[in-house]
């Protein structure tokens, strides 16, 4: 049984000892059924922080946002980030460290483990609630979740409100971490990359069409790439104007810029970008979810990324996010890799 | 038919001149409307130019509304479309449409002095108005400009400025000593001290790098110049150029629109993001 | 012009409104988005609000401004593209949204007319559907001069009186509409509007959520601009578009040559939504960015909401939708903020 008030403790000495900056941990929100990221600087402000199902985000992201932070100031503080992870989330830290964006001395992981249960899907939830307010989400110890609304106390199976991630969990408590919260529970989770069974069954112009119905939906916000961890390039594909801009910059360079993908939210640009960011991220998806949770138009991107993710498993035997001390998939090889691509 | 502002008239380029080389250059455009009906303007206000394919570019018109004959922009190659912009030659066809802005309030200033003070290719927007005033010179009290640049390579106009010399007085300055140079060395701030402008019934006009703005207001506010005496252009990323898009927009303003000529009085009152 | 019509009749009136293009919210998984409706009996009024406002329809995501070329002597050519004569109308409209396209007509006019705009939205009949429960639990029209049965912006407006419609026309566009089908509509009774005035009081009494005391916000706003507030706000906004891109009222746009081929030059000028809350919106091609951080670009979007265009255009720029803190990836709520500015420093 993860218990909150050991997280807080543990929250509150971290900061009362300026051992971190601040912590990145949940909160309640105001908007809606699933936590908040919370952004604790001062010891007090320690209550606000929850750990329950309701936990859905991978906060790993804002690590980026840190080091863009310390980026930009003169005499930056060099103190680690206290960030709460989940299994899931622990993987893109691996990630992150494997590919050297981010130093170990640079965050102190409080892992959270989900004791073999794990978050609920908001969608879901909603339709299960209709209308009522979850005041309380927790998990029963079996198979059930128990959500309590206005002293009302409702039984959910978990199966049914589940996000879908989870039904495929590959790490049910955090792989790496500084602090640990909760017993190391395995998940029983189902086959690997079943969900991607029912598209690869298709045939290839039906595959096409699915994807051009639900790519013609996108309306590049780009929320899906904002909320990745992986996607941290200055220099993206589909920016216009490179961040990697100084003031010495040649003219001609900025000029030579290409224009890979329009700004127009053409079949066509849609396609390219969401097959390109698939593409950069083969081999450093770990499969949060999170692109599909945030796209406003519910449009199943996490499908892409999964295709690639078993690619990387099948051709290579690599599974991402698991030891930071092995060299990412891209910039690594092996002697038994496959060659029949080379004619 | 009302006009659509967004398309631009088709322009002919009929003279092009390399004001300055190097990493930096800067070459000045003259052009003419392909139909003769063109448009008025008033000094300070700026066009679109298009070069088609690339994009769009605001660049404020350096002639004086007195010249009837072309317009005249000076561009520094920065980018995508100031870059395809000294790509062209003479003779080639680019669009333009304007004018936008607000210009400068120059009606108001009858009977005053006017110091022009520029730095670097913020010579441009000024020597518009500077060549109206000078075209209704028995209009203005004294002329006078301070304008410097980093080295003498990169000083703008340099014949003209000359020619110039003859009419009003002129204080010209380059950041770091050179053999030959017998002016002021030191930035256009500095100058501005030691020129010692009065601010009796005298208006000044500032356009540069927003530093050396920035040290300019202070310097002339040293000297006794009012908010109200001091008058400046603000630059912001533009694309409509119409006061719709919302990229050049400062507070309750939108800089293509309410701008870009504005005196410190106002400017100090809008937020400081630009 | 105020009328009565059964429910039964409404796929009738449909069938003889044949010669508009008809826009519709249409289910489409969970979400419902304005689709365009080929038979009228998949016009289905019993829906909450869309993901995308009726706002696409008039100022849509991509448009074509004009096409160049180059033509035989080698020197370019342009054409103009304006939007085709199309009469369309828009069923289901939610006050909020109607109200909001009254905001951006404040902008697509004045000095210079924004014809692509203008075109549409002159050929565009607006049917809009009173809220009797609020859509969205983030409904919050109330606070900021709005109201779930506001008439502002519409030429049409539906209230659902269980299985009949109270159907108000406002304008001439909406008289025409009503006149297409005569025979369907009913006077209405004295019942018919006292169950009217029953139901639109339940209906405002329904919204929880409020800002309070909107009115002190603006002055609040202008003396916060350099207060460290807006980085603890903008800790964890992620800068992607949602909120921007679904709000009713936001307007920013972009203006981009697409080249079809090189040589001989052939391409579009395109115009495409834009948001403020890009990293690269401001920035200058030297690389100087007005706007370099997340605190400058939330604080832009709030005050231009509830300071710049309240002193440009005496209105607020948001017409309490709640769109974006439902879909913020990261709870950011826009009332939450605004409660908290009421109250800073006291």
């Amino acid at each position: 049984m993860v218990n909150l008030e050991d997280l807080k403790k543990e929250a509150k000495m971290l900061l009362e000892e300026g051992k971190v900056k601040y912590i990145i941990g949940y909160e309640r929100s105001t908007n809606g059924l699933m936590s908040v990221p919370a952004f604790i600087k001062n010891p007090k402000n320690v209550e606000r922080l929850v750990w329950d199902p309701s936990c859905i985000y991978n906060l790993t992201r804002f690590l980026v946002d840190e080091k863009r932070r310390k980026a930009r100031e003169k005499k930056p503080d060099t103190r680690p980030v206290g960030i709460v992870v989940k299994g899931c989330d622990s993987r893109a830290v691996v990630v992150l460290l494997q590919e050297k964006f981010i130093n170990r001395e640079d965050v102190y992981i409080l892992g959270v483990s989900c004791e073999g249960t794990g978050v609920v899907d908001e969608k879901k939830l909603a339709e299960k609630l209709k209308g009522k307010r979850p005041d309380k989400i927790e998990f029963d110890e079996k198979d059930n979740f128990i959500i309590t609304s206005n002293n009302e106390k409702i039984k959910i199976p978990a199966q049914e409100i589940l996000a879908e991630r989870c039904l495929e969990c590959r790490a049910s408590f955090p792989v790496i971490y500084d602090e640990l919260l909760g017993e190391k529970v395995e998940r029983k989770s189902g086959e690997p990359f079943k969900s991607l069974e029912k598209i690869e069954s298709l045939a290839k112009e039906d595959r096409w069409a699915f994807w051009k119905e639900q790519l013609d939906r996108c309306i590049r916000c780009y929320a899906c790439r904002s909320v990745c961890p992986m996607c941290y390039c200055d220099e993206c594909v589909v920016d216009t104007i490179s961040f990697a801009v100084t003031a010495d910059t040649a003219a001609e360079e900025k000029a030579q810029k290409i224009k890979w993908v329009e700004k127009s939210p053409d079949s066509s640009e849609n396609f390219v970008y969401h097959l390109v960011r698939a593409i950069h991220l083969a081999g450093r998806c770990i499969d949060c979810g999170e692109c599909e949770r945030v796209c406003p138009l519910d449009i199943p991107i996490r499908f892409l990324n999964k295709k690639l993710e078993k690619e990387a498993k099948e051709l290579f035997d690599y599974d991402v996010g698991f030891d930071p001390e092995k060299p990412s998939l891209v910039s690594s090889f092996k002697d038994e890799d496959p060659e029949d691509f080379i004619r | 038919m009302e006009p659509n502002p967004y398309i631009p008239k088709l322009t002919k380029i009929i003279q092009i001149k390399e004001e300055v080389g190097g990493a930096r250059p800067i070459k000045t455009f003259r052009t003419q409307f392909l139909n003769e009906n063109g448009f008025s303007f008033r000094c300070g206000q700026c066009a679109m130019l298009s070069v088609f394919g690339k994009g769009e570019s605001m660049i404020s018109i350096s002639s004086s509304p007195l010249v009837k004959d072309y317009l005249q922009f000076s561009i520094l190659k920065m980018g995508r479309v100031t870059s395809s912009l000294h790509d062209l030659q003479e003779g080639d066809i680019i669009g333009v449409r304007g004018p936008y802005g607000n210009g400068f309030p120059i009606e108001k200033w009858k009977g005053k002095n006017l110091i022009f003070i520029g730095g670097g290719i913020g010579l441009a927007p000024i020597w518009s108005v500077l060549h109206t005033a000078l075209g209704k010179k028995e209009d203005y009290g004294k002329i006078s400009l301070i304008y410097g640049a980093r080295t003498s390579k990169d000083i703008v106009f340099k014949e003209e400025l000359e020619e110039l010399r003859q009419k009003i007085k002129v204080h010209l300055s380059i950041d770091v000593e050179e053999p030959e140079w017998k002016e002021f060395v030191g930035f256009v701030p500095v100058n501005v001290l030691d020129k010692k402008p009065s601010p009796e019934n005298a208006i000044s006009v500032t356009c540069g790098p927003p530093i050396m703005i920035k040290f300019v207001i202070q310097n002339l506010k040293a000297l006794g110049f009012k908010d109200e005496q001091i008058y400046t252009t603000v630059e912001n990323k533009m694309k409509c150029g119409i006061g719709k898009c919302g990229r050049c927009n400062i507070g309750l303003h939108y800089v293509c629109q309410d701008g870009p000529v504005y005196s410190w009085a106002e400017l100090k009152n809008l937020p400081q993001e630009y | 012009m105020e009328k009565i019509l059964r429910k039964k009749s409404f796929p009738q009136w449909v069938k003889k409104l044949e010669s508009y293009r008809i826009y519709a919210p249409t289910k489409n998984g969970d979400l419902w988005n304005y689709e365009l409706i080929n038979h009228s009996e998949d016009i289905n009024l019993d829906y909450l609000n869309t993901v995308l406002s009726p706002k696409k329809i008039i100022f849509p995501q991509r448009e074509t401004f004009l096409e160049f070329s180059t033509s035989n002597n080698g020197n370019p050519e342009i054409k103009e593209v304006l939007p085709e004569e199309d009469p369309s109308l828009v069923f289901g409209v939610r006050p909020c949204d109607a109200k909001a396209l009254t905001l951006t007509d404040q902008v697509f006019g004045g000095d210079f007319d924004d014809l692509y705009y203008w075109r549409r939205r002159n050929q565009t009949v607006l049917v809009g559907l009173a809220c009797p429960t609020p859509p969205s639990p983030n409904c919050f029209c109330l606070s900021v001069n709005g109201s779930p049965h506001s008439k502002e912006g519409l030429d049409i407006l539906m209230s659902d009186l269980g299985d009949r419609y109270y159907v108000e026309s406002l304008t001439e566009k909406g008289n025409k509409l009503l006149n297409l089908a005569k025979k369907l509509f009913e006077e209405p009774k004295a019942k018919d509007k006292k169950d009217l005035e029953k139901i639109q009081l339940a209906s405002e009494k329904k919204i929880k959520r409020q800002i309070k005391e909107t009115k002190k916000i603006p002055p609040k706003l202008k003396e916060m601009f350099d207060s460290p507030f807006w980085d603890e706000e903008a800790m964890s906004c992620i800068r992607c578009g949602i909120c921007t891109y679904l709000c009713p009222t936001c307007h920013c746009f972009d203006i981009s040559d697409e080249v079809l081929s090189s040589s001989p030059l052939e391409g579009k000028r395109v115009r495409t939504w834009d948001t403020c809350q890009f990293p690269d919106f401001t920035m200058h091609s030297s690389g100087h960015n007005p706007r370099p951080d997340k605190a400058s670009r939330l604080r832009q979007r709030i005050l231009h909401k509830f300071q710049y265009f309240v002193e440009r255009y005496k209105n607020y720029q948001c017409t309490g939708c709640g769109r974006c803190i439902s879909k913020c990836p990261v709870g950011i709520d826009i009332i939450e903020v605004l409660n908290k500015v009421r109250g800073y420093g006291t």
